[in-house]
């Protein structure tokens, strides 16, 4: 079910009025929850939540045995099926169809003929975001970091609850479980402030990136032809802001669904735009996955703490799988090659040059950082390495004879709109949006909701699906 | 709060009051969620039931009410604007096990045109039964809450192109100098369509001739567009043909139909896909029951106010002098 759904605006008040009518306890309004977020996943594909189901029986099983067990090597054996279980359904139903590519073209090449049977795998939305979650309990668990979910109520709350159930943020369980225990009920300050970031997600989604620039990107990632420089370079803005507000949008309606009921979840995105340098981009996108890929990968893998180079491989090691994460295909790696390259690089040159930023320099380098992201943002919408190099060779104008595509007044839309989502970001990169809407007068802040609420209703999204729901 | 909520619903009886204004009343989207509503009426359909494939034509010409009217029974519309019907016969024969009568519009420049399942004419077709197999549970509660939605609010239109009045259409309109030429004429939307799928033209379409205009020019703007392209006559008649044979082996019925057309648009067909080139050996090949409006009294001289559809008033009589034909001929019962 999509937030920009009618069904989910009756959905959503349908759970509201079960949660706060007071006829139903805490354990069985947790119990509602819970059945309202398999509802919220099955209306999509009802099977798929047998994988829910499993993935959640398994966690909670090896986290319990996990909590007794004092055998080393039998701690290892728990921690290790629910690895295999969540990432058995990641390669199997993420990555099957691209691992079974990748060996026919392997095999061929090697002078065999092998055509085998495309196997038509269904993805089921959101196994990346709830298979990253459920593991991170079990190997916290394995690490002695935290405690047992009290009841399997609250673990399969945990893995499940419907806000971030499809897109994140991806919760740690000492974040979220434990905020299952007892009676949860938002303030009215809470309940409004809620219902404001589910606005304002929506806002997002629905005006900035389906109405205002998804159909520029779409227009000049599927021209199929070389583009004009001009082209280019709008079409990769329009979907640098198109996933930043889809993306964005979804998580700021999750957060703002979750305060409704009174639970917190954590920030994904700190105004990521405004970023100087690519440590910083990392701390400020995506904050839930950047930490999941930390905690769990990178510093396993060594981190900093094994010399310079095991850092580098480490940086880079760690960048590569958060490409493959985001999808099956190998534009997605060299995504994450160029992010990784980018993170070397910037670590190589703190280490030889002390820099001090101050509002000039740092303008200048986050708009920097900003053009650099845009370079990988071309391998992460193109669907092809042939599209990507044309992109790539257009924004450097090698192709001066390009076609050109767009009328003036998309370009004119995309430039407003990119430039005035930068310039927040700047403006706000050391601030929030809570402390904004503190100091803004209340009529302000009212008007602002309505103008919102006017223009969600009147581009009336034909529920166009979250671009991280593929993910 | 109370200053967004109730500033947002002023802002909306505002809108709603400004496109009323306009002349615009609520309606149905001609919609892919309306489309598969009616697929999927296939799947309990009987050998007694009928159902329409095709563009445009068979769309506007043939009137659902005043065909149940002459039969007692209404059949089911899955005709789609600007398509062939090709692929949609392609899904009825080889996707489901109706054995009654299927309708074929044909309509010669967009049934021979092409079977490259992403071209123009097939690209809408193959897209929505895609959405047919594929449409979630939530797909469908989203549609069923909709429709009140849609019919009561004049604003609430997910038509695209001129008259769209959505968000992205109102800005998709805007234009400030011309950077890329773009030599489409203006086409605005002339039908208007009920719950059942049944389409009429709108009435200014048939009164206002210098509306009617804007759509002829579009008419020739795509005739010269098209000029181009070299039907795939083989390819095209032979898929069909192969279905044909499949769907008459498991006792279905196949009649081919071919609307009224006028004024320049039909002297280029004339040129282009002339009858005894097209029509003719598609029939002879088929060999099944074909009725050109040509070879009837009684489906000839209507005038078509923009030369490819009938208004609706004549879409009833040329719907009610077809079925006739149809009952006469044995291959419809009353």
């Amino acid at each position: 079910m999509l937030f920009n759904s009618l069904g989910f605006i009756l959905f959503l008040g349908l759970v509201l009025f079960l949660y706060y009518t007071g006829i139903l306890s805490w354990t069985n309004r947790k119990r509602m929850l819970l059945l309202a977020s398999y509802l919220f996943y099955g209306l999509w594909n009802p099977p798929l939540v047998i994988l829910l189901w499993i993935s959640t029986i398994v966690d909670w099983t090896a986290g319990n045995k996990l909590a007794v067990e004092k055998n080393s090597g039998r701690r290892k054996m728990w921690l290790l099926l629910s690895m295999f279980t969540n990432l058995g359904f990641l390669a199997f139903f993420k990555y099957g169809d691209f691992l079974l590519e990748n060996f026919t073209t392997g095999v061929n090449a090697l002078g065999m003929t092998y055509e085998p049977q495309p196997m038509d795998i269904i993805l089921p939305m959101g196994i990346s975001f709830y298979t990253f979650q459920t593991m991170s309990y079990t190997i916290d668990m394995y690490y002695q970091r935290i405690k047992p979910a009290r009841t399997f109520l609250d673990f399969a709350l945990y893995v499940t609850f419907f806000p971030q159930l499809v897109a994140g943020p991806i919760v740690r369980a000492k974040d979220l479980i434990s905020q299952f225990y007892d009676e949860k009920k938002a303030t009215a300050n809470q309940f409004m402030w809620g219902s404001f970031l589910l606005t304002i997600g929506l806002f997002q989604k629905v005006v900035l990136a389906d109405t205002l620039l998804s159909g520029t990107a779409d227009a000049v990632f599927g021209a199929g032809v070389v583009l004009n420089g001009l082209d280019a370079w709008i079409g990769t803005l329009a979907f640098s802001g198109q996933i930043f507000f889809d993306f964005a949008g979804y998580s700021t309606c999750a957060i703002g669904i979750a305060l409704m009921l009174g639970i917190i979840l954590p920030d994904n995105f700190k105004y990521p735009y405004a970023a100087i340098g690519f440590s910083d981009l990392w701390s400020r996108w995506h904050i839930s996955l950047s930490t999941w890929l930390r905690d769990y990968l990178y510093i396993p893998l060594g981190g900093n703490k094994n010399g310079i180079t095991r850092m580098y491989v480490a940086l880079i090691l760690t960048m590569l799988l958060g490409g493959l994460w985001h999808g099956a295909a190998w534009t997605f790696v060299v995504w994450g090659a160029l992010h990784g390259l980018y993170l070397v690089v910037e670590r190589f040159l703190r280490s030889k040059v002390r820099l001090k930023i101050n509002p000039i320099n740092g303008i200048f380098l986050a708009l920097l950082t900003y053009t650099c992201v845009n370079i990988t943002w071309v391998f992460f919408r193109a669907r092809e390495f042939e599209t990507a190099r044309n992109m790539i060779s257009s924004m450097f104008f090698i192709n001066n004879d390009g076609v050109k595509l767009l009328q003036y007044f998309d370009i004119f839309k995309v430039m407003v709109v990119v430039s005035l989502l930068f310039i927040c970001h700047y403006l706000m990169r050391n601030s929030s949006l809570k402390e904004l809407s503190l100091k803004a007068p209340a009529w302000l802040f009212g008007v602002g909701w309505a103008i919102m609420l006017f223009l969600i209703v009147i581009s009336q999204g034909s529920g166009q699906q979250f671009i991280y729901f593929q993910f | 709060m109370i200053i967004g909520i109730v500033g947002a619903l002023i802002g909306l009886v505002a809108w709603e009051i400004y496109w009323r204004n306009h002349n615009l009343v609520p309606d149905l989207d001609d919609d892919d969620d309306l489309w598969v509503i009616h697929r999927e009426a296939v799947e309990d359909a009987t050998e007694d039931d009928v159902v329409i494939v095709g563009s445009s034509r068979v769309y506007f010409d043939l009137q659902l009410d005043k065909w149940e009217e002459e039969t007692g029974k209404r059949p089911i519309q899955l005709a789609i604007e600007g398509t062939s019907p090709l692929y949609a016969f392609d899904d009825l024969v080889n996707n489901t096990d109706f054995n009654g009568t299927i309708v074929v519009g044909v309509t010669a420049g967009l049934f021979f045109s092409t079977l490259f399942p992403e071209a123009p004419p097939n690209e809408k077709v193959v897209s929505r039964i895609k959405y047919y197999e594929d449409r979630t549970y939530a797909d469908r509660l989203n549609y069923n809450l909709s429709i009140p939605l849609q019919s009561s609010f004049a604003f609430i239109s997910d038509v695209s192109g001129v008259d769209g009045i959505k968000l992205k259409a109102l800005l998709d309109e805007i234009e400030v100098g011309q950077r890329v030429p773009d030599p489409m004429p203006p086409f605005h939307k002339f039908s208007e369509v009920d719950i059942n799928r049944n389409l009429r033209m709108t009435t200014r379409t048939a009164t206002d001739t210098a509306f009617a205009g804007t759509i002829k020019k579009v008419w020739l703007f795509f005739n010269q567009a098209g000029s181009e392209n070299v039907p795939e006559k083989e390819a095209t008649t032979n898929f069909f043909i192969e279905n044909v044979k499949k769907f008459k082996n498991r006792g279905g019925e196949v009649i081919l139909v071919r609307c009224p057309s006028t004024g320049e648009l039909r002297e280029h067909e004339n040129q282009v896909f002339p009858r005894n080139e097209f029509w003719d050996p598609l029939v002879e090949k088929s060999d099944v029951p074909a009725y050109h409006f040509e070879d009837y009294e009684s489906l000839r001289g209507f005038d078509c106010p923009e030369w490819s559809h009938l208004s609706a008033e004549d879409a009833d009589i040329f719907t009610a002098s077809l079925v006739r034909i149809l009952v006469k001929d044995g291959y419809l019962s009353k």
